[in-house]
């Protein structure tokens, strides 16, 4: 593909298999390889609850040479190393690209369980012995993936150099001879590839050139998390494991104690949040994170932070709901819970990052905010952010300012300290555990300013704990909304939070090119909401569009209330990201509406 | 061992406990509890513990849960964090992981403890958090004005229970003696020198230390847990009573017809703190992968 004269990379590999096969494993040395080799690069893996047996692994990559912002709908490649799970989605291939899977003789396989029996007459079949291959090199059958990641390096003539250190990485820990042998066996798959018929679409070209500072790092969300927490400064973390959330622990685990920090596996998720409320009422920078189910049992917490004020960020990676619902299924419907759960009025912060990038800053700055608003912070993430992999440039120097705290001033002789006095921002003067002079109790009971039980402060206390959320809005650093495409007057405009933004984009970037005026935004603040920049955008607009992966349009509702105009709602629950063809053809049927060429549902 | 042994006159008494710095720890709040409550002593016996071991009052956290007895944080002039309901060890661990140098204390009630926060006192005391944990076990649900605890006896008639108890009480003891507490002893609010002392040596002790004081509900419960009732059944631990023994101990926590008053068990072991610390040393001096406990066990 040719763009300004340059020519540009953008191919897609599925790898299909069945848990135990290597697939994840294998998707993983392809990302980290073009990743190191400075490709631009979007993965999602999906893959069973169960560790063994026989579920459906598949790993999605897409490698760009430009930014991208979500997967395509068809590969360019599928990769099978189980045909029986690679069956159905051969429909996932594009005209001219190829399925490469084990080559075994048909005589021998059930009638219709052969792959190549499935492919249309525009994909192109690559049999290869991947099993032989590796029992020649390596003398046992483990390698299996090495050798189908060598074949498709082989295949596109992929660097050498960059899938030898990814492995080398890998087996870091284990026997060198181990590392040997699956080098040994990447390079033999790689010359039976780059021997082989080429395909004629798509080929790799080198990547940009790279920008200046920093090393290209491929990363997970729930990895951007943890080291967002890192650069932040956190002091103390506790968690309780569930999926897809427990990465972000189990890197903490590491990271923490290497910075003489803490990390700590509680009995639940009630006594996580609890522990981190009151590691925040001690004066540290505290944070859990858990999911959907794991978050119902810290909404007393919460509240307890939000009437408490103590600072503390839960990080919830939300899955298929309701109850234990789809452990490894992607959704984002647990928004109601982040705005509105526990009892009583929810006056408390929520953020919700888009991409990779937006976890490690919303990380870090859910830090500074809870700090200074002293009050707990709720960032939204989703098994699609936590799990998907890019290609990352962080900066070198720490974005995040540590301490932004309000400490009390000195306090004139026998005049008491009221913790929760009332200033001009609503923001009171924070003393903590072992300052002298400033002794206090804070109670999750309503309490006058200085902190006693008071019910007759309710309305005072409610506006103040209302109040001093107002600020967050202008919070340095981070942008809490973000307008992309036409500006002024458009026909569609398609607002979005989460990791489904990326798919929004991509769907406003088609849609563009097909001369449709539109405009997307994204919403990383999702209370208390930037009513500014969204009252702008509904003026601007004809048709708003609000696409999200839960049942009931929770944000759609949220952005109704708020602005009390209508919204087109666009939902789906397949547990799998949103596709970006879906939100096109909503943006057409509603662009379409207006110019009065009649509905594509009426044709 | 009666409640009061000779006439107390307040004069007498009044300069000896000013002069004694006592009061320093009170706060301006008036209790709110009911006339003749034993959570008064526990106050009295707190103040006194913290003034004898000469513990900063700014370094101190009080934390609570919710009931009668999780008022506490607010008459005494230290830090306090008045929580919900049975999350009080959660928090007080938290507190105590930020920040080692503080005294924490937990207090709370046994509906709070043993029935809706039960599930954390098996860690709290496993992990042997450095902090004291004093129950006032009254065996009712006082500020919800009389229900059935997890502590009632057999046959209690409540508001809840119109037709008698029928619900087994548990054992606090048996549990924190099995939890792995390593400090366990029992005081009586009728006792208040002795709890004084009791909740003094709890103090000292470093790691998780628990303090289970039997303190009757004046105003719900007229016919179980009374000053009469368990003035009659309380004596102290045998002298010759082995507080490494916690076999021993279960013995004796077994006789609840007949409270024995005193420490019970008392072994000092690795706290959390401790384990967190060194934790952060291996991953520091060593610079490597934290190693599996398979390998860590195989080295040692």
């Amino acid at each position: 593909m040719a763009k300004n004269g340059k020519k540009t990379t953008d191919m897609q590999f599925a790898i299909c298999g069945s848990a135990g096969d290597g697939t994840i494993a294998a998707g993983d040395i392809m990302k980290r390889a073009m990743a190191k080799a400075g490709y631009k690069v979007i993965a999602f893996d999906v893959y069973p609850p169960e560790i063994r047996g026989f579920g459906k692994c598949i790993s999605r990559i897409r490698i760009t040479s430009d930014q991208v912002f979500s997967l395509k709908p068809l590969s360019d490649v599928l990769l099978s190393l189980d045909d029986s799970h690679a069956i159905p989605h051969v429909g996932e291939v594009k005209d001219y690209g190829a399925v490469v899977y084990e080559d075994m003789p048909v005589s021998v396989m059930a009638e219709g369980s052969h792959i190549s029996g499935h492919l249309t007459s525009t994909q192109l079949p690559y049999g290869v012995p991947f099993r032989e291959l590796s029992e020649r090199v390596t003398s046992s059958a483990r390698s299996r993936n090495i050798v189908a990641v060598g074949y498709l390096a082989g295949l596109y003539d992929m660097p050498r150099q960059v899938f030898y250190d990814t492995i080398s990485d890998k087996f870091k820990t284990k026997p060198a001879a181990l590392t040997r042998i699956n080098i040994e066996a990447f390079d033999a798959a790689f010359d039976v590839g780059r021997n082989t018929f080429r395909l004629d679409e798509g080929s790799l070209n080198p990547p940009q050139k790279k920008s200046s500072s920093g090393d290209l790092v491929m990363m997970s969300g729930n990895g951007a998390v943890a080291k967002g927490c890192i650069d932040a400064g956190l002091d103390t973390f506790f968690g309780y494991p569930i999926t897809p959330a427990t990465t972000i622990m189990e890197r903490l685990a590491i990271d923490l104690p290497k910075h003489g920090k803490r990390m700590m596996q509680t009995e639940d998720e009630i006594s996580a949040l609890s522990a981190a409320i009151g590691a925040g009422y001690a004066g540290a920078r505290a944070a859990t994170a858990t999911s959907g189910p794991g978050f119902a049992l810290m909404s007393e917490m919460m509240g307890l932070g939000s009437m408490a004020e103590v600072p503390a960020v839960i990080f919830v990676s939300q899955r298929g709901g309701p109850s234990t619902g789809m452990p490894t299924k992607t959704e984002q419907s647990d928004l109601n819970i982040a705005v509105f759960g526990a009892a009583g009025d929810g006056q408390r912060i929520v953020l919700a990052p888009t991409n990779v990038e937006g976890c490690y800053k919303c990380a870090g700055k859910a830090f500074e905010i809870a700090e200074r608003y002293q009050t707990p912070v709720v960032v939204l993430l989703d098994l699609y952010l936590s799990n998907r992999y890019e290609a990352v440039e962080f900066p070198t120097k720490n974005p995040f300012k540590a301490n932004c705290s309000k400490p009390p001033g000195k306090l004139k002789k026998g005049q008491p300290y009221h913790r929760y006095e009332i200033t001009k921002d609503f923001i009171s003067p924070r003393a903590i555990p072992g300052d002298k002079g400033y002794r206090h109790a804070i109670t999750g009971l309503e309490h006058g300013e200085n902190g006693r039980p008071n019910d007759t402060t309710h309305q005072q206390m409610s506006e103040k704990r209302h109040e001093k959320l107002n600020g967050v809005l202008r919070h340095p650093g981070i942008a809490m909304s973000k307008r992309f495409g036409d500006k002024g007057k458009v026909d569609v405009a398609i607002i979005g939070w989460g990791s489904t933004f990326g798919e929004i984009l991509e769907a406003m970037i088609v849609a563009r090119a097909e001369g449709i005026t539109c405009t997307a935004m994204k919403v990383v603040l999702l209370s208390p909401l930037p009513m500014e920049p969204i009252n702008a955008i509904f003026e601007d607009s004809k048709e708003v569009l609000v696409p999200e992966l839960n049942y009931e349009g929770q944000f759609a509702n949220l952005l109704m209330g708020a602005t009390g105009r209508p919204v087109t709602r666009l939902n789906r629950v397949p547990g799998t990201p949103m596709h970006v063809e879906d939100i096109l053809e909503e943006i057409r049927r509603l662009a379409g509406k207006k110019k009065g060429r009649g509905s594509l549902a009426a044709e | 061992m009666s409640n009061i042994e000779k006439p107390v006159y307040l004069e007498e008494k009044l300069e000896e406990v000013q002069e004694s710095g006592r009061l320093d720890y009170r706060s301006k709040s008036l209790p709110t509890w009911c006339p003749g409550c034993g959570y008064f002593s526990i106050v009295e016996g707190m103040t006194a513990a913290l003034n004898n071991l000469e513990i900063d009052p700014d370094e101190t956290v009080v934390v609570s849960g919710i009931g009668c007895a999780s008022r506490f944080p607010f008459f005494v002039n230290t830090y306090g964090f008045h929580t919900l309901h049975g999350r009080a060890l959660p928090v007080a661990t938290g507190i105590k992981v930020a920040n080692d140098d503080l005294t924490v204390v937990v207090v709370g009630g046994d509906g709070d403890a043993f029935a809706i926060g039960g599930a954390h006192i098996p860690h709290a005391a496993r992990r042997n958090v450095d902090m004291t944990y004093i129950l006032f076990d009254n065996g009712i649900y006082g500020l919800t004005k009389g229900q059935t605890s997890p502590t009632s006896v057999l046959g209690f008639q409540t508001s809840t229970s119109p037709f008698e108890n029928h619900d087994q009480p548990l054992n606090p003891l048996m549990m924190l003696l099995s939890y792995g507490a390593s400090w366990v002893g029992q005081a009586y609010a009728g006792n208040p020198h002795h709890m004084a002392d009791m909740i003094e040596q709890a103090l000292a002790h470093k790691g998780f230390s628990y303090l289970h004081v039997l303190s009757p509900c004046v105003t719900f419960d007229k016919t179980t847990m009374t000053y009469k009732n368990l003035d009659m059944i309380v004596h102290p631990l045998p002298e010759d009573h082995d507080t490494s023994d916690v076999m021993a101990a279960m013995a004796i926590a077994q006789k609840t017809e007949a409270p024995a008053l005193g420490c019970y068990f008392n072994e000092p072991r690795q706290t959390l703190n401790d384990g967190l610390d060194d934790i952060a040393n291996r991953a520091q001096g060593k610079n490597e992968k934290p190693k599996k406990a398979s390998q860590r066990q195989a080295a040692e």
